[in-house]
C-alpha cells in the first residue's frame, strides 16, 4: 500500500463517515502528490507549558526527514503528534491541523488506533515485548487481525531490518535476550511487519553504541526507499548523513528552519540555526 | 572529626567517637528482633505442645538423626560451599514435594469427600464443551462480530452447565445419567491426572522444544497416575487417594526435577540433596519400624486430621474445619480475584486522573485498614438481614471474607500493574493496539505473577480470620463436611477458637488447641512459600 496513492486508504483511518475522508484525500492529491504529512499551525500544551508553537511543515513521501534540536525543544512531541501518541498523556492538548494524505488526523471521526496502524513507530529505548522474537514481529499482525503467512512476514521483516541472519536459529527465544542494537532492529522489524505508510523514529540510536548506531543508520536509508521516515535525533552528524530534509527545532518549541538537509547544514537562512549547527550553543 | 572551626584545618585522622552510633545500631537491632523472637518462642512452645518430640524413644531420634539429618547436613554443607544454585534447586524440589503433598491432601478432601468424583467429572465435561467452543471462536475472531461471539459463548456456558429445566438437560445431568459409570479412581485419574498430564506435557514440550516429547511426557504422567491407583490398594493405600496424591504431588515434582536435570547441567547435582532427604526419610521410617522404636505421641496425627470434634480432647479432630476452610478459600478466591484484578486494571489503565478516582483511591486504602469484625457486621447486615440468606453458609462466609481482602487484592494488583514498564505499553499502543489489546497482551501477562503473589498473600490473611465468621453466625463446631455452597461452614481458626473458649479445659488447651494452631500455620506457611517462590521467579525474570 505504501508508495502508491490509494484513495481507499482513508477508509481504514475513519470509522464512520467515509465520504468526508475520500473527498479530503482527493483534494490532497490535486494539491501536492508528494506530501504525505502536512502540519498547519500545530500547538501543543502540557498543562500550562506551551511545548510546541505554530509548527507548519510538509513531509514528502519516500524520504527521510530528520528533526534536530537541543533537548526539550519539542521534536519528540511533534513526532508524537503525527500518530497521536500524545493522546495517551492526560495533560497534553493539541491544536491545529495535521493531515496524513490530506485527512486531518485530529478530526473527530479519526480513531487514533486506526491512525497508529498506518503510522509505525520506533522508540528511543529499545522496547521489545517480553515474548519470543517471532511473537514480537507478528504482534502487529495479530492485533490488527491481518491474515498473512506469519512465517513469511517474520522472515521478510527481519531481513529488511538486517537482523535475520543473527536470529534465524533462535526465533523462539525471548526478544529481551538480544543485545541493545539487536533489540532496536527487532523493534524496527516489528514496526515494518504491518507495512505502515509512515515510520516514525524517536532517537532510535541514542541508546546504542557506535557500531549498532551505524547499522541502524544504514537501515534507515534503505527503508526510505519504501517508507516515509521521520526521525528525531540530537546527533547532527547523523541527521546530515541519512536525511533528505531537516527540520531544526530550537528552545521554546518553535520550528526555526525546515529545508533540504544540504542547505540546512551548508547555508542555513537563520543565524540561530547556523549557531546551533556550528556548535555555538545547544 | 577534630577540626579547627576557625581555620577549617583538620588536625588529625584518629578515631572519631563511635559509641553513640554503636549503641543506636544495637538498639535498632533489638527493636527488629523483639517481635520476631517473641513470636518464634511462642511458636516453638506451641509446636512442642502439639507434636511432642520428646515423647519419642531416644532410638527413634537417633535413627532419624543418622539416616536423615547427618546425610542431609553433609550433602547440604558440601553444596553450600561448592554450588549454591544447586543447593537452591535441591531445596526447591524438596519444598515443592512437601507443599504439593499438603496441597494434594486438600485436593483429596475436595474431590473425594466434598464433590463426589462423578459430579466433578460431569461438571468438567460440562465446562469442556463450551471451552472448546471458545477456542474455536477465538480462531475465527476476525470474521465474527464481538457481540455475537460473547452472546454465543455465554449461551453455550449457560446451556451446558444449567440447561433449560424441563426441556433441555444440562451436560452434567446427562453425564450423571450415563448407564456405565466407571469407578471413582478412574474418574479421578482421568480428571486430575488429565490436568497434571496437560501441564507436564506443555512444560516438557517447552523446555525440550519438541511436541513429541511433550506428548510422551503427558502420556506417561497419565499412565503413572493410573498405575498408582491400581497398585495403591495392594500396598494398603486407598485407590482414590493414590490417584490424587500421584497426580497432584508426585507427577509435578518428578517433572520439575527431571526438567531441571535435563536443562540445568551445572545445578543437576542439587537433586542429590532431594534424593538424600526423601531417601533418608523413607529409610529412617523403615528402620524405626523394624527396630520397634516408638515415634512421638503427637497430637497432630492422622486421627486429628481426619475426624470431627469430640467431647474428649484426645479424640477431637479438625477434619470438617479443614474442609470448610478449603471451600471458603475457593469461594473467596473465585469472588475476590476477578473483582480485585478488574478494579485494579480499571484504576491503572483506564481511569482518568480526576477527583472521583482520587476519592476511590484514598478509600480503597482506608478499606484495607478497616477491622475485620466490621466486615463481619457488613456481611451479616447485607447478606443475612437484607438479602435474607441463612446464616453461616459457605457462600456467605466466602463473600464476607472476599469483601475483607478485596482492598488488599486491588492494592497489590495495582502495584503489579504499575510495575509493568510504560515503554511496553507505548510500544503496544504505537503498533495500533487498542487499550484492551494492550492490557490483555502486554500488561496482564507481565503483571500476572505479581498479581498472583498479592492474591495468595491476601488469601493467607482470609484463611486466618475468625471474627467475620463469628459475626455471620458460622457454627463453631461442625461434625460433617460442608458439601454445598449453601451448607453451614466452620473453619480452622473458628474451631481452634471454639476449643479454647467453649470447651475450655486443661485437656483442650494443651492438646487440641496447639494441634489446630500447628495445622493452620502449616497451611499458611505453605501458601506464603508459594507466593514467595512466585515473587522470586518474577523478580529474577526481569
Amino acid at each position: 500500500m505504501n508508495g502508491t496513492e490509494d484513495p481507499t486508504n482513508d477508509e481504514m483511518l475513519v470509522e464512520t463517515d467515509v465520504s468526508d475522508g475520500l473527498s479530503a484525500s482527493a483534494n490532497s492529491v490535486s494539491r501536492d502528490a508528494e506530501t504525505v504529512i502536512s502540519s498547519e499551525n500545530i500547538n501543543v500544551w502540557y498543562g500550562d507549558d506551551h511545548a510546541l508553537t505554530d509548527i507548519t511543515m510538509d513531509i514528502p513521501e519516500n524520504s527521510v526527514t530528520a528533526m534536530i534540536g537541543p533537548s526539550g525543544c519539542g521534536k519528540s512531541t511533534f513526532l508524537r503528534c503525527i500518530n497521536r501518541m500524545n493522546d495517551l498523556i492526560d495533560v497534553a492538548r493539541v491544536e491545529g491541523r495535521l493531515t496524513l494524505r490530506g485527512k486531518n488526523v485530529y478530526d473527530d471521526d479519526v480513531d487514533p488506533v486506526a491512525l497508529r496502524r498506518r503510522v509505525g513507530m520506533v522508540f528511543q529505548k529499545p522496547n521489545p515485548f517480553p515474548k519470543s522474537i517471532y511473537e514480537n514481529v507478528v504482534y502487529g499482525l495479530k492485533i490488527q487481525g491481518i491474515d498473512a503467512d506469519y512465517d513469511e512476514v517474520v522472515e521478510e521483516s527481519l531481513k529488511r531490518a538486517a537482523l535475520w541472519d543473527e536470529v534465524k536459529d533462535r526465533l523462539h527465544e525471548s526478544g529481551l535476550d538480544l543485545s541493545g542494537g539487536q533489540q532496536q532492529r527487532l523493534c524496527i522489524a516489528r514496526a515494518i511487519a504491518t507495512d505502515p505508510e509512515v515510520l516514525l523514529m524517536d532517537e532510535p540510536a541514542s541508546a546504542l553504541d557506535p557500531v549498532a548506531t551505524s547499522q541502524i543508520e544504514d537501515l534507515v536509508e534503505e527503508l526510505a526507499e519504501d517508507y516515509t521516515v521521520v526521525i528525531v535525533t540530537h546527533n547532527m552528524q547523523q541527521a546530515a548523513r541519512i536525511s533528505d530534509k531537516t527540520a531544526v527545532f530550537l528552545t521554546g518549541g518553535e520550528l526555526v528552519e525546515f529545508d533540504d538537509t544540504q542547505k540546512i547544514f551548508e547555508n542555513p537562512d537563520s543565524q540561530r540555526v547556523e549557531d546551533y549547527i556550528t556548535g555555538k550553543f545547544g | 572529626m577534630a577540626t579547627d572551626t576557625d581555620s577549617g584545618y583538620i588536625d588529625g585522622f584518629g578515631q572519631v567517637s563511635r559509641t553513640t552510633g554503636t549503641i543506636f545500631r544495637y538498639l535498632l537491632l533489638a527493636a527488629t528482633m523483639f517481635g520476631i523472637v517473641t513470636l518464634a518462642v511462642l511458636l516453638v512452645y506451641v509446636a512442642n505442645d502439639a507434636i511432642r518430640p520428646l515423647t519419642a524413644d531416644l532410638g527413634w531420634h537417633l535413627t532419624f538423626f543418622l539416616t536423615l539429618v547427618v546425610p542431609t547436613a553433609v550433602v547440604g554443607g558440601y553444596l553450600a560451599r561448592r554450588n549454591v544454585p544447586a543447593l537452591k534447586l535441591g531445596g526447591m524440589v524438596v519444598g515443592m514435594l512437601a507443599v504439593s503433598l499438603l496441597f494434594s491432601g486438600g485436593v483429596a478432601i475436595v474431590f473425594v469427600d466434598i464433590i463426589p468424583p462423578l459430579t466433578g467429572l460431569s461438571y468438567v465435561v460440562g465446562l469442556l464443551v463450551p471451552a472448546a467452543l471458545v477456542v474455536v471462536l477465538t480462531k475465527y475472531e476476525q470474521q465474527i462480530p464481538f457481540t455475537l461471539r460473547v452472546a454465543a459463548t455465554g449461551a453455550a456456558f449457560v446451556l451446558s452447565l444449567v440447561g433449560v429445566p424441563g426441556y433441555f438437560h444440562s451436560i452434567p445431568e446427562i453425564v450423571r445419567q450415563l448407564p456405565v459409570v466407571p469407578a471413582d479412581w478412574m474418574i479421578l485419574t482421568l480428571v486430575l491426572g488429565g490436568v497434571a498430564a496437560v501441564v507436564v506435557g506443555q512444560y516438557v514440550a517447552r523446555i525440550r522444544e519438541d511436541t513429541t516429547a511433550g506428548l510422551a511426557a503427558g502420556a506417561s504422567a497419565l499412565l503413572l497416575t493410573g498405575l498408582a491407583a491400581v497398585v495403591g490398594p495392594a500396598l494398603g493405600v486407598d485407590a482414590n487417594a493414590a490417584a490424587v496424591v500421584t497426580s497432584v504431588a508426585f507427577v509435578p515434582t518428578v517433572a520439575y526435577a527431571g526438567g531441571a536435570a535435563v536443562t540445568r547441567e551445572r545445578e543437576r547435582i542439587g537433586l542429590l540433596l532431594a534424593a538424600v532427604v526423601i531417601g533418608g526419610s523413607l529409610v529412617g521410617a523403615a528402620a524405626v519400624d523394624a527396630l520397634g522404636f516408638a515415634g512421638p505421641q503427637s497430637w497432630v496425627d492422622w486421627q486429628f486430621l481426619t475426624s470431627a470434634h469430640s467431647g474428649s480432647a484426645e479424640n477431637a479432630g479438625l477434619y470438617p474445619a479443614i474442609g470448610g476452610s478449603i471451600l471458603l478459600m475457593a469461594t473467596v478466591a473465585a469472588l475476590s480475584f476477578p473483582l480485585g484484578v478488574g478494579a485494579a486494571v480499571y484504576l491503572e489503565e483506564y481511569a482518568p486522573d480526576n477527583a472521583f478516582t482520587r476519592f476511590i483511591d484514598v478509600n480503597i486504602s482506608n478499606l484495607a485498614g478497616v477491622p475485620s469484625v466490621v466486615y463481619g457486621l457488613l456481611g451479616l447486615g447485607v447478606f443475612v438481614t437484607y438479602l435474607g440468606q441463612p446464616t453461616g453458609t459457605v457462600i456467605i462466609g466466602g463473600a464476607t471474607l472476599a469483601l475483607l481482602i478485596l482492598p488488599i487484592v486491588i492494592i497489590s494488583s495495582r502495584e503489579a500493574i504499575r510495575s509493568v514498564p510504560s515503554d511496553m505499553r507505548q510500544a503496544s499502543y504505537g503498533m495500533g493496539a487498542t487499550r484492551w489489546q494492550t492490557v490483555k497482551n502486554v500488561v496482564l501477562p507481565e503483571a500476572f505473577p505479581g498479581i498472583l503473589t498479592g492474591t495468595i498473600l491476601a488469601l493467607g490473611r482470609a484463611i486466618g480470620e475468625t471474627a467475620p465468621l463469628i459475626m455471620i453466625g458460622a457454627p463453631n463446631v461442625l461434625f460433617t463436611l460442608p458439601t454445598e455452597l449453601t451448607s453451614k461452614v466452620s473453619a480452622m481458626p473458628l474451631q481452634v477458637y471454639a476449643w479454647s473458649s467453649l470447651f475450655a479445659s486443661e485437656d483442650f488447651y494443651t492438646k487440641a488447641v496447639p494441634a489446630g494452631v500447628v495445622v493452620l500455620l502449616a497451611v499458611l506457611l505453605a501458601m506464603n512459600s508459594i507466593a514467595i517462590v512466585l515473587r522470586n521467579k518474577f523478580e529474577s525474570g526481569n
